[in-house]
Formats: C-alpha cells, structure tokens, sequence
C-alpha cells in the first residue's frame, strides 16, 4: 500500500472503526462522534490537494479529526460562558475538608486504567489495519461484533471451516503484532 | 512431538482450532478435554494457548467498538458524493 496517494472510497472501512474508537472516549457521545468524523471526511476531502504524503493516511485523517474535537470543545465552552467553579461546603467546620477531597487517589486507579484501555483499543485496531483486509474484517465481527458463526458464514458466503482458518490467521497475526507493539 | 489423531489424541492444527472456538464458547467438552489432554505433551500448543487467552483478554479489556454498518454507509455515500464533485 503506497502511503502517498489518498483512496477516499476505502477511507470508511479502512478507518472509520479507528476514528470512531479515538473520538468517542473523548467526546462521549455517540451522535456527536459520528458528525465529527462526517465532518472529517468531508473536511479531508476538501484539502485532499494538500495531502503531501509524508503521514500515512491514517494519521492524517486523525490530525483533521483532532482539530475537528478541538473546535467542538471551543464551541460548547463559548456557548457556556464562564467557567463554574463549585465548593460544596459552606459553613466554616468543613471549610477545607473539601480541598482534600479533590486531591486525586492514589489508590484509585481507575481513569489512569481507562486511559490505557483506550490506547490499547486503539493499537488492536491498529494492528488489525496491518493484516489482511478481509481476514480483519471477519475477526471484527466475530470478536467484537459478537456475531454467530453461521451468520458471518452467510454474509461472507464461507464454510465454517473456512470461518476457523480465517480467524486462525487474524488471530495469529494480531497477536504476534500487539506482541511487538503493546507488550 | 508429533502425534497423529486418533479418538484420544488430537494433532495440533486440530488443538489450535479448539483452542480458536473456545475463545469463542464455541468448542464442544469432549474436544476440550482432548486439547487439555494435548497440552500435557505440547510445548508449542501451551505456548500458542497462552498467547490465544491473552488475546482474547486484551480485546475484552480494550472495550472496543466498531460503527454500525448503516453509519458506515451513509459516509461511504457522503464520501462518493463529495469525491464525484470534487473531480467535475
């Protein structure tokens, strides 16, 4: 694959699942993720002219996408107005209490688990855009689509046996793959 | 070590394949009880069996989502669209 030419027909089920695994645990929203990678494309396909090469397709889509989640924060901030500072405690006994309270946990460790969950979301998804096209594609819905064997045989006109080698394969590659990226 | 399939035994494609569906829930008790049986005297099915649970424990952790198909086609027509009128 030539990483200096754009192939905007293939733009959606190449990265579509990417950019909308990337957008949605920042935005947290699923309408507005989608019309943010609307948007993207659209806004891709205007400056398509100005696509040098240099980036993989990918990571140029995702820096319009990032200016795209970037802007929509601007404009929901602007439309709030100022920023609103709440301190719950009032009275002068818990005055201060609330200030400990803030202070992160060290314990919890929660969102810094969360924020690596996302990342390796990303890289499986990225590992499987390095692997055979149909091969991913039949993974995704088996995987993560949760679909039946027989259904994925149906929609992909395969035998079961086929189904096996195939996710055989992917799994394989994906593996040896999140091993060299991720471990 | 190899060794041919017989009622017991399984060889190892035959191991890698239920050890595949059972990442699944999809392989049936006698078969598995065979793979554990495999994995007694196979180095390289233990290995591949490892690698395979982590796997799928990474992909369940990772909570990854794809789009429905239908928010995909509405961009794929958005994007012919868009393309077809960009080049007249």
């Amino acid at each position: 694959m030539s990483a200096s030419t754009l192939d905007p027909n293939k733009w959606v089920d190449r990265y579509s699942d990417y950019l909308f695994n990337y957008t949605i645990v920042r935005v947290n929203d699923r309408e507005i993720a989608n019309d943010l990678i609307s948007e993207t494309f659209l806004a891709a396909l205007k400056s398509a002219k100005n696509f040098k090469g240099e980036a993989s397709e990918r990571t140029w889509l995702i820096s319009i996408l990032k200016r795209k989640i970037i802007d929509y924060y601007r404009k929901i901030n602007s439309r709030k107005g100022k920023a609103e500072v709440k301190i719950k405690y009032s009275d002068d006994y818990n005055e201060g209490e609330w200030l400990e309270e803030q202070v992160a946990d060290q314990f919890d460790k929660s969102a810094e688990d969360e924020m690596e969950n996302q990342e390796l979301g990303l890289a499986i998804l990225e590992c499987l855009d390095s692997i055979n096209e149909k091969h991913a594609e039949i993974f995704k819905r088996k995987t993560i689509d949760g679909v039946e064997t027989e259904a994925i045989c149906n929609e992909f006109n395969i035998t079961a046996s086929n189904l096996w080698v195939i996710i055989h394969r992917a799994r394989t590659a994906l593996a040896a793959c999140l091993e060299k990226n991720w471990f | 070590m190899r060794r041919k399939s017989t009622f017991f035994f399984m060889d190892c494609s035959e191991a890698a394949e239920c050890c595949n569906k059972a990442q699944y829930k999809e392989a049936n008790l006698f078969n598995k009880a065979k793979l554990l049986l495999h994995l007694v005297y196979c180095k390289t099915c233990q290995r591949f069996t490892k690698r395979n649970n982590k796997l799928t424990e990474l992909v369940n952790q990772s909570k990854i989502e794809t789009c429905p198909e239908e928010q995909k086609q509405q961009w794929r027509e958005q994007i012919k669209k868009e393309f077809a009128e960009g080049k007249s």
